[in-house]
């Protein structure tokens, strides 16, 4: 038996096992009873450490105003400010007066101001992440902590976080991680997609209780039932190594009745596009693009995002390759953007919306790429637009693809004959579904987006994570009602959102009508194996009672008899 | 010498971030102790990023600014300065 059995929410229907390597906390601050304490020796040694942390961030704003521009580069001067702030001083000097070690102290004058801070409002709250990184950074330097370095991790490391954004998970070498865990975070959290993209056994929402589970702890990761094992026994880690899942289908898939139904993958970065053909994906139903955007200090040029496009059209020579142009806002952020702060981000300027800034060349310069590699790229590419709330912002981004490829020379799209769609994420979407359908060749339904749109329940609040659920009929009925219009509009329609990927309402899409289902690469054999086993006559009479529900619990009880 | 004055921002973030930064590195190259709040709360420490960013003033806030020293006057013209500039046209090079 292992020694302890912590749980959470399992992210992926995979289990593993490794040693722990703590992310963003290698920072142990030792007992302050175990060490004789010098108040003018951890005075000084406060000193220092401040003195240190300035060169660091000096260097660093030098490097980002170099590389990127003076307003960028700012963050960094509010960093040194926070360094050398008076209240924080005169509170550590109290402290190591008092007899505490600096980085007792340090931890103390930095957590009250951080506590009140994450109390606040948007920006306010801002402000205790810039508090964290200094702290963290002066408790580095003060316990000669060494920065994690993802590049460096051992294999198989199971990396545990409070919380995993877009940036740090960009960071991450599959090859080298066993799993992960986080503190926060839900099903559908970045962390989350992230795993099952890579097929990655990860447990999230675990609670405070994660941070009692130390550096080079060995663990079992659970992805399937949302367990962590600390310490486990021969057995356990033999069940963990064993792994699971249906048998791999190479050839594209049909009902019993013969409809034929694309299965692809979505696709984060380009490490998931191996893994994804080799676990037979069709092609990819999501391509997203914010990994070329993230974890750097300027935006990529035109020819870094086209040898990228080029990549994934290569790894699916008789595949398509849905793109989906650059998705910023929401909860993912680009620092050298510098986008203003948003009181609300998931209703603010997100998707499409920032796409067709006009300030900005960001999506001209995207364009240009994806026709570029549609043009030299093996398999067929298909780009579709995020959060299109209305008819008037899908033309004007039709416009600019007319323009943008009017701009590449010998490459319009007629003559690479690429196919545009629209994502269908907001409720203004799926009732104009029928409108925006007449003008483009598909529509691919982001369930994720929807089902928060539609149920006005944040996706990553567990508290309302009932409500967050795309089995609720009035999701059901978007989708149904997405579907008809696409249809009658002779467009094809997809869904990318994690429902695909889940076996069990595999058989209720298909009975929907959709054309393809688009998941993180992970449950695709599952899938397919369930569209074999769909009988689509069968599928369409029992989605159409599911759908005309009254509750989510008849909902299932539909699906389960 | 203590000088007293009272702004309204006009930079869009408030006193954050740029204007915040500028702001506590301009009171630090003076020699004046400078204090700021809202006209009718507690007055803080200018110098500390943490307690003028906790005052949490926006645009079209005023906030009462004191200070005293031998440069008391020339710090608040330059304060004053900086919450009345629009935020994109801050030249933060002269601190």
């Amino acid at each position: 038996m292992a020694e302890r059995t912590l749980h959470g929410t399992g992210a992926t229907p995979r289990s593993g096992v490794g040693t722990v390597v703590w992310y963003g906390r290698d920072i142990s601050i030792p007992e302050p009873d175990d060490i004789e304490v010098e108040p003018e020796a951890e005075a000084q040694r406060f000193a220092d450490a401040v003195d240190a942390a300035r060169d660091e961030l000096e260097s660093e704003r030098e490097a980002t105003t170099e590389r990127v521009g003076e307003d960028e580069a700012a963050v960094f001067d509010a960093h040194i400010q926070f360094l050398e702030d008076p209240t924080i001083e005169e509170a550590v000097k109290t402290a190591v007066n008092e007899g505490h070690p600096a980085p007792t102290a340090v931890d103390a004058a930095f957590g009250q101001h951080i506590e009140r801070f994450e109390g606040m409002d948007g920006r306010m709250a801002e402000r205790a992440d810039d508090l964290r990184d200094v702290r963290d950074r002066l408790l580095r330097l003060l316990t000669d902590g060494e920065r994690v370095d993802f590049s460096d991790l051992p294999d198989g490391s199971v990396v545990i976080a409070e919380r995993l954004t877009p940036s740090d998970t960009a960071q991450l070498d599959p090859e080298r991680v066993a799993g992960f865990a986080t503190v926060t975070g839900g099903r559908t959290s970045h962390a989350s997609i992230f795993a099952r993209s890579l097929a990655l056994p990860a447990v999230v929402g675990v609670g405070e209780d994660l941070t009692t589970v130390d550096s080079g702890a060995e663990v079992v990761i659970d992805g399937d039932d949302g367990t962590i094992l600390v310490g486990p026994d021969d057995t356990e880690r033999a069940a963990a190594a064993g792994g699971s899942g249906a048998a791999i289908v190479d050839e594209t898939v049909t009902t019993t009745d013969g409809r034929h139904i694309e299965v692809a993958a979505n696709i984060g970065q380009p490490a998931e596009l191996e893994p994804a053909a080799e676990r037979g994906a069709d092609g990819v139903g999501l391509y997203r693009t914010e990994f070329l955007f993230l974890d750097r200090e300027g935006p990529p040029s035109e020819d870094e995002q086209y040898e990228a496009i080029r990549e994934a059209l290569d790894a699916f020579p008789d595949g398509r390759v849905v793109v989906r142009t650059l998705d910023i806002g929401g909860d993912k952020r680009i620092p050298y953007l510098d986008l203003p702060d948003e009181e609300n981000p998931f209703l603010g300027e997100r998707g499409i919306r920032r796409s067709l800034d006009p300030d900005s060349d960001l999506f001209a310069t995207q364009l240009r790429a994806l026709l570029r590699a549609a043009a030299d790229g093996a398999g067929d590419l298909a780009i579709m637009f995020p959060l299109v709330a209305t008819v008037k912002e899908l033309d004007a981004a039709l416009d600019a693809l007319d323009a943008a490829a009017a701009d590449v020379e010998d490459c319009s799209a007629d003559a690479v004959d690429i196919e545009v769609g629209v994502m269908i994420e907001t409720p203004s979407a799926a009732f104009m579904a029928d409108e925006l359908a007449a003008r483009v060749d598909f529509l691919s339904i982001g369930t994720n987006d929807l089902t928060q749109y539609v149920m006005a329940a944040d996706r990553e609040n567990e508290r309302v994570g009932d409500l967050h659920d795309p089995t609720h009929p009035g999701v059901l009925r978007a989708i149904h009602r997405t579907v008809r219009a696409a249809h009658a509009e002779d467009a094809w329609v997809g869904l990318c959102g994690e429902m695909a990927g889940d076996p069990e309402l595999t058989e209720l899409l298909v009975g929907l009508g959709l054309d393809e289902l688009s998941m993180s690469a992970v449950t695709i054999p599952e899938v397919k194996t369930a569209v074999s086993e769909t009988e689509y006559s069968a599928a369409s009479e029992r989605a159409d009672h599911a759908r005309l529900a009254a509750t989510r619990s008849e909902v299932h009880t539909t699906l389960d008899t | 010498m203590t000088v007293e004055r009272t702004v309204t921002i006009v930079p869009e973030a408030g006193l954050h971030a740029r204007p915040a930064s500028a702001f506590v590195q301009t009171v630090n190259d003076h020699e004046a102790e400078v204090s700021a709040g809202r006209p009718d709360g507690d007055l803080v420490q200018a110098a500390s990023m943490i307690a003028v960013t906790s005052l949490g003033v926006g645009q079209g806030d005023d906030i009462k600014l004191v200070a005293d020293g031998p440069d008391a006057e020339a710090v608040l013209d330059e304060l004053e300065r900086i919450l009345t500039t629009p935020e994109a046209e801050l030249n933060t090079d002269d601190g």
